[in-house]
């Protein structure tokens, strides 16, 4: 539909829209009637950045991170974290192989493509921040030794609420790192009993066959970085940034960072909507799973138990939304 | 200090609208110092810190001291303490002066009774201001006696008072308001900052300054509009008509005028009367039949019946030594002094119009009377003629025929526009008729003798006192062609109508004919001998009877036909025609009644026609110019912001690139498509287009009241405005065209090329209207929000530009500590 002078990114999106709506429709069939979440998942994917899936226990976080990496077929490691967990349990070790009389680098389960970390808040901060450097560098160093990571590299974290017992809270670095968090939420009562029904005779999970290859997913990232932004865009996502910092409710406001993932979840969120330029809307769309879990709010906003989503929303209502020719 | 100062100067103003009640000025000054005395009093009274009733009382003593400083100084102890000979004096004074108010109708006389009356009433009215805005905090409740104040002459004058005496004292109690609230919020100590203000007001000024400017701005537009708006409502002019037609009463205008009886109303009641009682009786020294005794002369016909034009109650018209004007138009005609004694009944009640023979020329009369110069009436404001006996000098004027038939027909500019006037509900056909029976006749005067003759001699016509009062123009015309029976009003009233369509300046008189002479000489006139009667004008007799009510048995019984409207040949000769034998002093008017005998003799025949097309002013107030160009001044107002609306319509348009197209095209139509052959590349021509159709779908949503909202992206919006609406299938099209094309030119690399956004935009703005209610949607049409922000943005600056200035000017000196 659109008309673009960029051919390739016409015919690219033409082969997006197929390769995720293949990948789309594999998830769904495991989580049902959560496609929000499974569209921001992919979203995250495709904006090569990590996802943090946060909600209480049992409403299907492992089920989606599982279902996520399981849809392509490309490595997948999976990490229970528990309290005792060790960094080198993640990066891996250098181990003395007696026959060959020297050290040998045996990888950790974070040399995968998508690596899906299950209750990552259940691990110590030191554990935690084993992964910063391969998600952010997507290289891993154990003993001066620097591993590149293969591409696509995602981290799928699955948490519970902080609130909840034997948790501790991920570090800001660590969750400024996560491009997103989304919280799963229960599914509507329909759902459940169809959940109920396939459920009771097998886990779908087992029956679900990879729908597309890692060369798929690296070649529709390369396609959304080909999506246009427009400078009015790139000053909104600066002002909706901008105003976080300055909101009276907000202790620590987003990052730059956090600014570089807003951009980049918005073109793969266009790119998904098989549009080649993004839209303010995408950015409106993506505030809150991308900025909220970055910040802290003001103790009085803590009193009044005002939520970061909250204020998010609340300053998506009020930035003005950038035109181009009135400045 | 400043209140007292403010509720003097209130007083002060609203007294001026005193000054119609008085002939001469000099009641000024007495009452000036009656002001300052009750202020200084208050002030006194406040410095002691008395209680509230003795500042009152305070107040009245002062009041009193001042009077007899003024008045009585002799009587007084050292001159101010009033003595039991002082105040004796003052009541004496008070007695003197509630006499003479009661003689005379205002302006009266100003002696010291009088003069002292004022004083008082004023004096009375600043310690009561002064007690209720100062003492009590009451500003607004001082508006009642400064309001009793003012009413006096409006009530007393038929004529209200001037406007510039309403503009000061408005602006006085206006003043007063403002100096209260300001004062109350100094008081309160906490500044009220405009927007203007708070940036620029030094912080040691209150913000009581710029309270004030809004409340100038307020008081002073309330005041532009009292004066102005009643200037363009016909109904509340201050020189409101009083006419006699239907209600009769000026309802409240609260004139002495007021009080007289419709004269028709009242002369069907008396000729209906069945006792036929006696109203007057008089003596006079002519030696023929008398004269009629006129009381009106009723010189407006409205359109439906015949009025007189509202007396103006003025300064110079009291008869003064008993002497009255000179006669209209009276010069060459022949004329015999003749006294006439006449004395009314004491029955006789509201008789305020004195009957006499036409025209006086001295009267000697008691009491209060005054005379309208133009029609010589004689009329009081109180009193009333029952029970009077008067003496009339009048003159018993007898033009010849042959001097009426040769009188010039140019009477005065003054006669012809007054008495010509011919409202445009008078049907043409009582032109036609008026023409038809005086075709034969050469002059005007002839005419009038024709007019006479049809009615009184032609057979057409029967006296008949049961047909009711004719109360509209369609009656009189009914009388004249198919009826043909009434009584003397019917019959005065069309001939005095048919004789101003002939271009004869005509009126209609009442009072009473001659009567009946008793044995002893003297005459005695009863109320069947009420009369109304045409008075017609010629140049040199002025205004002459004319008799077109049948007389004797079958008509009014005592009605005379003046010999010189007798018809020539009629009076001389059996046989009209040019057989006639003319006596030589008669020679010329039989020459000119002989019909087609010398036409030439009058160049000016065929102007008659034309004559009775003169000025005509009285078509109806809304055809005047002035309330056209108010009717056009806000048509056009009201057009400006639609037509504005259009204009930034199409420049927006043109600007992008589309040609004016009108009419309705559909989308996608060739003519809708850009001029070719612009150098602009192309995306570049996109945008704007798109930035066009975007800023009217803006424009559109605003001027109909649908939120817009700036945290909204094109798509968003559309989305959310189709919803709202529930915009049909195409008008949604249309809506994410416009929207798709803004947001690929705001965000995409390359725009789209949209060719049918203008038709698009007509289509969602027509959809737009359809989705709101009617009011909305006329708004939108003539008033749309969008061209009003211009106008809205200049009136703000002009306001602020207007409360610099006031506050500038009227900045408070520094106050001291």
């Amino acid at each position: 539909m659109a008309v673009s002078t960029q051919g390739d990114i016409g015919r690219g999106l033409d082969g997006l829209a197929e390769v995720s709506g293949r990948i789309r429709g594999a998830i769904e069939s495991v989580i049902e009637g959560k496609p929000d979440v499974v569209r921001l998942a992919l979203t995250v994917l495709l904006a090569e950045g990590h996802l943090l899936i946060e909600d209480v226990p049992g409403v299907g976080k492992t089920m989606l991170a599982k279902a996520l990496a399981r849809s392509v077929d490309c490595s997948v490691r999976r990490v229970q974290f528990t309290p005792d967990l060790l960094p080198s349990d993640i990066t891996g070790v250098s181990a003395y192989n007696q026959e060959l009389r020297e050290f040998e680098f045996k990888p950790g389960p974070v040399f995968a493509n998508i690596v899906v970390g299950d209750e990552i808040n259940r691990a110590s901060p030191k554990t935690q921040s084993a992964l910063l450097e391969c998600m952010e560098e997507r290289q891993v160093t154990v003993d001066g030794t620097t591993y590149v990571l293969e591409r696509p590299f995602m981290v799928v974290a699955t948490q519970n609420p902080v609130e909840m017992e034997g948790t501790y809270p991920l570090p800001e670095a660590q969750r400024d790192r996560f491009t997103a968090r989304i919280s799963m939420g229960y599914p509507d009562p329909g759902a459940e009993l169809e959940m109920l029904d396939v459920h009771g005779q097998s886990s779908p999970l087992d029956r679900l066959v990879p729908v597309a290859y890692a060369d798929d997913v690296r070649e529709l990232i390369e396609v959304v970085r080909l999506v246009h932004v427009s400078s009015a865009v790139r000053q909104y996502a600066i002002d909706l940034v901008t105003a976080t910092r300055n909101h009276p409710e907000l202790r620590l406001g987003a990052s730059p960072r956090a600014t570089l993932h807003l951009v980049r979840a918005a073109r793969a969120h266009a790119a998904l909507n098989d549009r080649d330029y993004a839209l303010p809307d995408d950015l409106q769309e993506l505030a809150v799973p991308v900025l909220a879990h970055r910040l802290l709010p003001s103790s009085e906003a803590q009193l009044e138990r005002r939520l970061p989503e909250q204020v998010v929303a609340d300053i998506v209502e009020r930035v003005p939304v950038p035109n181009p020719r009135h400045g | 200090m400043r209140l007292t100062a403010v509720a003097a100067a209130a007083t002060l103003l609203s007294s001026i609208g005193l000054y119609p009640l008085y002939d001469s000025a000099k009641w000024v000054v007495p009452g000036f110092g009656a002001v300052l005395a009750a202020a200084a009093a208050g002030l006194l009274a406040r410095r002691f810190r008395l209680p509230v009733p003795v500042d009152i009382v305070a107040g009245l003593v002062t009041m009193l001291l001042y009077v007899t400083v003024v008045y009585t100084p002799a009587e007084a102890l050292l001159g101010i303490i009033p003595t039991p000979a002082s105040l004796n004096g003052l009541n004496e004074l008070l007695d003197e002066g509630w006499q003479v108010a009661n003689k005379y109708a205002a302006p009266v006389p100003l002696g010291p009774g009088v003069e002292l009356m004022g004083t008082l009433g004023i004096g009375l009215v600043a310690v009561l201001v002064d007690f209720l805005v100062v003492r009590l905090r009451r500003a607004a409740a001082a508006g009642l006696p400064l309001l009793a104040m003012y009413s006096v002459p409006a009530a007393v004058r038929e004529e209200s008072v001037s406007w510039v005496a309403f503009l000061l004292g408005a602006v006085g109690f206006m003043g007063l308001l403002l100096a209260d609230s300001s004062e109350q919020v100094n008081g309160w100590g906490r500044p009220v900052f405009t927007r203007r203000w708070s940036a620029a007001a030094p912080r040691e000024q209150p913000g009581a300054a710029a309270l004030a400017a809004t409340g100038y701005r307020v008081g002073l537009t309330a005041v532009a509009i009292a004066v102005l708006l009643p200037t363009v409502i016909p109904g509340i002019h201050p020189r409101g008509m009083f006419g006699m037609g239907g209600a009769g009463r000026g309802g409240g205008s609260g004139s002495a005028t007021v009080t007289t009886l419709d004269p028709l109303v009242s002369l069907k009641r008396e000729l209906a009367r069945q006792d036929d009682a006696v109203v007057l009786t008089y003596r006079t020294n002519a030696t023929e039949r008398p004269d009629y005794l006129r009381m009106y002369a009723l010189d407006r016909f409205d359109g439906d019946r015949w009025t007189y034009t509202p007396l103006r109650n003025g300064v110079t018209n009291p008869i003064d030594g008993g002497a009255l004007p000179a006669a209209a138009g009276l010069s060459f005609a022949p004329t015999q002094p003749v006294n006439t004694r006449i004395r009314i009944e004491r029955r006789v009640r509201d008789m305020t119009f004195l009957p006499m023979p036409y025209p006086p020329v001295q009267i000697a009369v008691e009491g209060d009377w005054r005379v309208d110069p133009r029609s010589l009436m004689v009329y009081s404001l109180r009193d009333a003629a029952g029970g009077r006996t008067y003496s009339v000098d009048s003159l018993r004027v007898q033009p010849t025929q042959a001097q009426l038939a040769t009188a010039s027909d140019r009477a005065p500019a003054d006669i012809t526009v007054r008495y010509l006037d011919i409202p445009r509900q008078v049907p043409e056909s009582v032109r036609r008729l008026a023409m038809d029976q005086t075709a034969d006749a050469p002059s005007l005067y002839e005419k009038a003798v024709a007019l006479q003759a049809w009615f009184t001699r032609s057979g057409e016509f029967t006296y008949d006192l049961s047909k009711q009062s004719p109360k509209h123009v369609s009656d009189l015309v009914d009388f004249l062609t198919r009826s043909k029976r009434g009584y003397c009003e019917q019959f005065a009233a069309s001939m005095a109508l048919l004789a101003r369509t002939l271009g004869i300046p005509a009126r209609v008189a009442m009072g009473y004919t001659a009567g009946t002479q008793a044995t002893d000489g003297s005459w005695i006139v009863r109320s069947r001998d009420a009369h109304a009667w045409p008075e017609l004008y010629f140049e040199g007799a002025g205004w002459v009877r004319f008799e077109p009510t049948p007389s004797g048995v079958v008509g009014q019984g005592t009605a005379s036909v003046p010999p010189y409207s007798e018809p020539a040949s009629a009076s001389e000769a059996p046989a009209p025609g040019a057989e006639a034998t003319p006596t030589p002093s008669e020679s010329a008017g039989a020459a000119g009644a002989s019909p087609g005998a010398t036409p030439g003799a009058r160049p000016d025949d065929p102007d008659l026609a034309g004559g009775a097309e003169l000025p005509q002013e009285s078509g109806g107030w809304w055809l005047s110019p002035a309330w056209i160009a108010v009717v056009a001044l806000i048509v056009l107002i009201m057009m400006a912001p639609m037509t504005l609306a259009t204009l930034n319509r199409r420049r927006r348009w043109r600007r992008a690139g589309y040609t004016l197209v009108l009419g309705h095209a559909r989308p996608g139509e060739a003519s809708e498509r850009p001029p070719p052959g612009r150098d602009e590349p192309v995306p570049q021509q996109a945008r704007d287009r798109a930035n066009a159709a975007w800023t009217q779908l803006r424009t559109d949503a605003i001027d109909h009241r649908l939120p817009w909202r700036t945290n909204e992206s094109p798509r968003a919006t559309s989305r959310r405005l189709a919803e709202h609406l529930r915009l049909d299938a195409e008008a949604e099209g249309a809506l994410g065209r416009i929207a798709l094309a803004e947001e690929r030119a705001r965000y995409a690399p390359v725009p789209a090329d949209v060719e049918s956004l203008r038709a698009d935009s007509r289509l969602v703005r027509e959809a737009f209207a359809r989705s709101v209610s009617w009011l909305t949607r006329w708004r939108a049409r003539l008033v749309p929000p969008s061209a009003l922000i211009g106008f809205r943005q200049a009136a703000g600056r002009a306001l602020d530009a207007i409360e610099l200035l006031v506050t500038r000017l009227s900045r408070p000196p520094r106050r001291r500590g």
